[in-house]
This record gives C-alpha cells, sequence and structure tokens, in this order.
C-alpha cells in the first residue's frame, strides 16, 4: 500500500476534520455558550474521527487546525493567538499532544484493520484456489483450469502457466499473450520473479521440492509475496498431481487389461474343458465298462480318449503361456536338488515310458527353483525325448555342477535336431515340417520350457548329444538370479 | 446291494449324464444335483457315500459347499475341477475334500478315486487299546470318534484313518509314501500335500497348542510320526 499524497480519500478525509473543526468552532461561538473544556473535547472526538477514517497525515493537519481555532476563539485573551493565563499554555499542549497520539494510535488501528482484511481476502482467495485446484474435472487440461481459477480469483486480466516437464502453455483465456511464452522460459532459466512493466506482466517460477517445474505470468494482480508464494505452490501440487494421476491410470488400465486376459483365460480354459471332460468319461467308459468289445470298438474310443488328451493338454498349455507372457506367473522358489528334480519328473511318466530315463547326476547342489513351474519345463523336454526317439531307446538325463551353475541334460538317441532348427523349436508354435504329420504336438511345449527357464535365471537349447540324436540343456543358476 | 450311494454335484448336464451312466454300470447308485445349494438340500434328506464337487458352480461355488456339507456330514468329498496347480489342491482340501481329481479324467481314474474315498481302515480285532488317552482327548478306536472335555469332535473319515495309521505305529516315522498309501490306496504316493494338509487339520482337532504339536510330529524329509503321551 504506497501513500500517494493526495488519495482521494485523504481530500474527503481533509475536508471532513476542517469541516468538523470549522462546524464545532461556529457551533460554540454563534450560538451555544460552553466552557473551554467541553469545545476541546468534541474537537478531539473530530480529530479521532479523521485519524480513523483518513490516516495519520490528515488528522495531524487537523489536529494542529483544532488547536489553532481552539486557542483564537475559546481561550482568552478571545479572537487572539495570545495566551493570557499560562494555565491555558498547558491545556492548549495537552490538547495538541492528545490531539497527536490518539490520531497515531487511531491510525495504527486503522492500517491493522486493512492489513488483516486484506489478509483475509488473500487466505480466502488461496482457499477458492487450492478448493478449485482440487476440484478440477478431468475433461479439460488442469493448467488451464488452474490459469482460469487463478484470473478470476485474484482479479488478473490474464494468466499463463507454463509446464516444464511437458513443455505446454496454459492460458486463462483468449487475451492477447502473444510473446509471454519468451517471458516464462526467461524466467525458469533465471529461477527468481521477473516484473515486465510494459505489459503490466509479473512472472514466477514455479518449483516444488527445490527443483523448477515452470512459470506462472499474470497480468494487474495485486497479492503479496506470501499469497504468490502459497498460490505458486498450489499450481505446483496441481502440476505434479496431474502427471502421477496420469501414471496411476496407465498402470490402472494395464492392471485392468491384465485383469481381464486372465479371466478370459480361465473362461477359455473352463469353456473348453468341460465338453473335453464329458468326451473324455465318456470314451474312457465305452473302453471299460464294455470290455467284452474288443478290436476296432476299443480302437475307436482309444482314440478319441487320446485326441482329447490332445485337446486338453493344447488348451493347457495355451493358458500357461498366456499367464506365463502377462507375468501372472510367479516363482515359488524352494531348495531342491537337481536328482530329485529329474526323478520326480520322471515319476511322472509312470506307464508313459518312466523306464527308458536313465539319471545320473554328479551333484549335490541344491537349486532354488520354482519345483511345479521347474518340473512342468523338464516334462516338456522329456515328453520331447520320448516322442522323437526309438520306442525302446534310451534316454540320458543328467545334471553337472558348473561353477556357478548346474546343467540338466536329457539325451536322446533319436535323429537329432537339424542345425537350421535349433533356433526356431523353441519358437511358439513352431513344428518341423519332417514330423509334423507323425508325432502329435501342439508346438508350444518348448517354448513355455525355455520361458520357465529363463524366469529362473537360466536357459534352454539343444545341441547334439554325444552318441547321436538330440541333446537339451537346461542352465540353471545356484543362486536365484531374476529373468534376463 | 449297490456298491455305495454317489451324489454328482456339477452345473454342467452333460457331465452329469455321462458320470450318471458310467457309474451307474460299475453298480454305484447315482444321483446329481446341479448347483452347490441343491446338494446340500440333497445331504439333508438322504445319506451319501461319496459326493463328486464341482469347483467351479454358478451360486455358492464348490468350495463353500464343499465347506458347508463338511460342517454337517463325514460322507468322503472329491472335488473336480480344471485347474491342477498345488495351490488348488491344497485350497479344495482345506475345505473339507479327501481327494481332489483334475478335469478332464478318464473313469478308470475316476473310478480309483472313488474306492479310495470309500477304504476304510479296518479296526484291529480285539486291539487292547480301543480308547487312546491323550491330554483332554479320547481317541477311540471302535467307535470312530474323539471325545474332548466330554464334547465329541468331528473328524472326516480320511482324518481318521490317517490319525489310526499313526497311533497303531506309535513312536516311528512313517513315510509320505506309505501313509498316502495305507490311507487313500496304492495309486497314491506323490501327493504329500494332502498329508500336510490333513495332517494341520488333525492338529487343529486333537492337539493343544495346534503350533506345537505334541502327539503329531513332522518328520523332516520323511514323513509324520506319533508320540504317544508319556505315561
Amino acid at each position: 500500500m504506497s501513500d500517494l499524497p493526495w488519495k482521494p480519500s485523504y481530500l474527503r478525509g481533509a475536508l471532513f476534520g476542517v469541516g468538523g473543526v470549522a462546524g464545532v468552532t461556529a457551533l460554540f461561538t454563534q450560538v451555544l455558550a460552553v466552557n473551554a473544556s467541553t469545545v476541546g473535547f468534541l474537537l478531539l472526538t473530530v480529530v479521532l474521527a479523521t485519524a480513523t477514517t483518513a490516516g495519520f497525515r490528515v488528522s495531524a493537519l487537523v489536529s494542529v487546525a483544532a488547536m489553532l481555532c481552539f486557542n483564537f476563539f475559546f481561550l482568552p485573551p478571545v479572537g487572539r493567538f495570545t495566551i493570557a493565563d499560562p494555565e491555558n499554555w498547558v491545556a492548549l499542549f495537552t490538547f495538541l499532544l492528545t490531539a497527536l497520539v490518539a490520531s497515531h494510535l487511531s491510525d495504527r488501528a486503522r492500517k491493522q484493520t486493512i492489513e488483516a482484511k486484506r489478509r483475509q481476502l488473500e487466505t480466502e482467495q488461496l482457499y477458492a484456489l487450492s478448493r478449485a485446484i482440487l476440484l478440477t474435472e478431468s475433461s479439460r487440461p488442469i493448467g488451464t483450469q488452474a490459469a482460469q481459477n487463478i484470473a478470476q480469483i485474484f482479479s488478473s486480466r490474464a494468466v499463463i502457466i507454463l509446464d516444464s516437464k511437458s513443455g505446454q502453455y496454459f492460458q486463462s483465456g483468449e487475451q492477447a499473450t502473444t510473446g509471454w511464452e519468451s517471458r516464462l522460459d526467461e524466467v525458469v532459466r533465471l529461477g527468481n520473479h521477473q516484473r515486465y512493466t510494459a505489459e503490466d506482466l509479473d512472472v514466477w517460477p514455479i518449483s516444488l521440492g527445490g527443483k523448477p517445474i515452470g512459470a506462472l505470468g499474470a497480468m494487474g494482480i495485486a497479492v503479496s509475496d506470501g499469497a504468490v508464494q502459497s498460490m505458486l505452490n498450489l499450481v505446483a501440487i496441481a502440476l505434479e498431481r496431474v502427471r502421477t494421476e496420469e501414471a496411476a491410470n496407465r498402470a490402472e488400465a494395464a492392471r485392468q487389461s491384465e485383469e481381464f486376459k486372465s479371466t478370459l483365460l480361465d473362461a477359455i480354459a473352463h469353456e473348453f474343458k468341460t465338453p473335453l471332460t464329458s468326451i473324455k468319461a465318456a470314451a474312457t467308459g465305452l473302453r471299460t465298462l464294455d470290455p467284452a468289445r474288443t478290436g476296432d470298438h476299443q480302437e475307436l474310443a482309444a482314440i478319441i480318449e487320446e485326441e482329447t488328451d490332445r485337446l486338453s493338454q493344447l488348451v493347457t498349455e495355451a493358458v500357461k503361456m498366456a499367464e506365463i507372457d502377462a507375468g501372472k506367473v510367479r516363482l515359488q522358489r524352494e531348495p531342491v536338488s537337481a536328482e530329485m528334480l529329474l526323478m520326480g519328473t520322471v515319476d511322472t511318466f509312470e506307464g508313459r515310458g518312466a523306464e527308458r530315463f536313465r539319471v545320473s547326476t554328479t551333484t549335490e547342489a541344491n537349486l532354488l527353483v520354482d519345483r511345479e513351474l521347474m518340473t512342468l519345463a523338464l516334462r516338456q523336454v522329456l515328453d520331447n525325448a520320448l516322442k522323437y526317439s526309438e520306442p525302446d531307446s534310451v534316454i540320458a538325463c543328467k545334471a553337472v555342477e558348473t561353477g556357478e551353475e548346474v546343467q540338466l541334460r536329457v539325451e536322446d538317441e533319436g535323429p537329432g535336431v537339424p542345425e537350421r532348427d535349433r533356433q526356431r523349436i523353441f519358437e511358439k508354435f513352431f513344428r518341423r515340417a519332417s514330423t509334423r504329420d507323425q508325432v502329435p504336438g501342439t508346438g508350444l511345449g518348448l517354448h513355455i520350457a525355455r520361458e520357465i527357464t529363463r524366469m529362473h535365471g537360466g536357459d534352454l537349447w539343444v545341441e547334439s548329444a554325444t552318441s547321436q540324436g538330440a541333446a537339451f540343456c537346461f542352465r540353471v543358476p545356484l543362486r536365484a538370479r531374476g529373468p534376463k | 446291494m449297490s456298491n455305495g450311494r454317489i451324489l454328482v454335484v456339477d452345473d454342467e448336464p452333460q457331465i452329469r449324464r455321462v458320470l450318471r451312466t458310467t457309474l451307474a454300470a460299475q453298480g454305484y447308485e447315482v444321483f446329481d444335483a446341479r448347483t452347490g445349494e441343491d446338494a446340500l438340500l440333497a445331504i439333508r434328506d438322504q445319506r451319501f457315500d461319496v459326493v463328486l464337487l464341482d469347483m467351479n458352480m454358478p451360486g455358492m461355488g464348490g468350495l463353500a459347499a464343499c465347506r458347508e456339507i463338511r460342517a454337517g456330514a463325514d460322507v468322503a468329498i472329491i472335488m473336480l475341477t480344471v485347474k491342477n496347480t498345488e495351490h488348488d489342491k491344497v485350497t479344495a482340501l482345506d475345505a473339507g475334500a479327501d481327494d481332489y481329481i483334475t478335469k478332464p479324467f478318464g473313469v478308470p481314474e475316476l473310478s480309483a478315486r472313488i474306492r479310495a474315498a470309500l477304504r476304510r481302515l479296518p479296526v484291529p480285532q480285539g486291539s487292547d487299546a480301543e480308547v487312546i488317552r491323550l491330554d483332554g482327548e479320547e481317541v477311540d478306536l471302535r467307535a470312530r470318534r474323539v471325545h474332548r472335555a466330554g464334547k465329541e469332535t468331528r473328524l472326516t473319515p480320511k482324518e481318521f484313518d490317517l490319525l489310526h495309521y499313526l497311533i497303531a505305529n506309535p513312536r516311528t516315522p512313517i513315510p509320505h509314501t506309505k501313509l498316502l498309501q495305507a490311507v487313500w490306496g496304492p495309486d497314491y504316493g506323490d501327493q504329500v500335500e494332502y498329508l500336510r494338509v490333513f495332517v494341520n487339520q488333525l492338529r487343529k482337532k486333537i492337539e493343544p497348542d495346534p503350533a506345537h504339536p505334541r502327539y503329531l510330529l513332522t518328520e523332516p524329509w520323511v514323513g509324520y510320526r506319533f508320540e504317544p503321551p508319556a505315561s
């Protein structure tokens, strides 16, 4: 609040004060005759009234005028500025002193009231702004809404906000703010408040946690520094909140899509397996309930059963693969020895060729793996070895410790895998042309096996076995490591 | 005389149809229900030997139905489900199922599981210790009941058989496979999680402090052991 010498309120106050003094003087000299003390008190009242409305300077002036009138018209000898009785000197100066001190005090109270009112207004404005920022809708950019709110609440003609992280400028309205962008950029660079008098524009940097995140420019705004700082903090929080919300929205969208995927997968698995259950139960029922019927009948029922198993396995593997792809599978590692792992997997082939496997291990080391998943991976490779080698040939399952890892090798005596297919057999749905029509399979097993091994931080590949045939090698790190 | 009364609970009509046909052909009396709620009503009015319960059904679902059935009857329950992770098995067994079979299954496998569920360990004839006294509990081997402070604690048939087998071989560590084959049947042996769940349930029912068992002890890497109270 600057004190310009002749503000209208000063002039009004001065006129009121001087008029008041003249009025009191006229009243008591022309109409009523009272003693000097009464006049003095009434004049003091006029001085105080002036001080409360027009400030100290005006009331000081009025005090002197009142003192002169008091002296001239009421203290003997009346009609002259001289004073006969020394007592009246005391009265006169007491009057002046009282008038000045009272003026000063009431002026201070007035100023405090004005200051308090201003603060209250600013607090209300900041409250309104924080409320507006909290209640912003997501349909329009929050920067634009903040700029409009500031312009409206702080009665600024135009407000512009720069969000440095996204490089976007937000304006309160259609006002011509050309060229302001460069001003904001400049303030972000300088890092402190700048005033551009030509445009009546104030620009402040916006920072959060000490880091500059943008700038705010406002035209014709009159707010205290404290309020500006609070306003900038609010804008900073608003801009940052948008970013957090956007990130949260993206994460939520991703989560929902994952949830949808896994719900869909569960539904698909259920929908496929339900009819398969009826078919399998019916086919096996045919075979077991009527063993008297042999030959063609048994053969046909066996075909239905085998193909049902294949379809069912395809569904299981597709769901498992989708779960792994979606990152839905979490490893539950536990220590298990390589021998236990191999033996346990071989056991699952009981009645389906388990006797063809020869397990030999030279390591006592415990692997830290998800037993269920690792068994699933080994099963794919063991199943593969059974299918792609002569029905009576032996399949070697070995475990060898090599430094920081254990190699599990599954070696068969089949025809092996030609060099050009050694990568591709691990791809989804890849099936080698030469065997596609002879060996049942889904083209997913090896892919799943490798994905599971990689989740453990290891790898799976195929090479030539020492004799002939194929050797599938699992490399499993001894210490738990995440996937590469 | 039928081989037993079986209640098939599945919302899928074709599965009910095929199970009814195949199981009836094997000499069982077969009944069916479409939902867990219907099954509970049927079980309230009639006695069954085995319930084949689908895990995934509309309405209350298989797990809740299993808990309800288990709370009121000691009928053998076999869960039917499409999932076969260890977690799913443990969930089913925890709900009170005696066994678990993964869809799609063949009739021979299902028959084997039904036979296993119907199996009861024979009570040793003329055995001296017909009633075993633990701290606060009485296990009556002949009547297949456990009494705790005068109140009867209900054990499922498989829980009782498991406890019975362990009590019959005191102070001896019994391997998982042997326990499974003794209680469930010769087709079992790998299902270590069955034992884990059933032993935990037994501990809750007979141990004074299930977290620190005194009678049913785990033999790490081997199996379980019954330690009779010092007399």
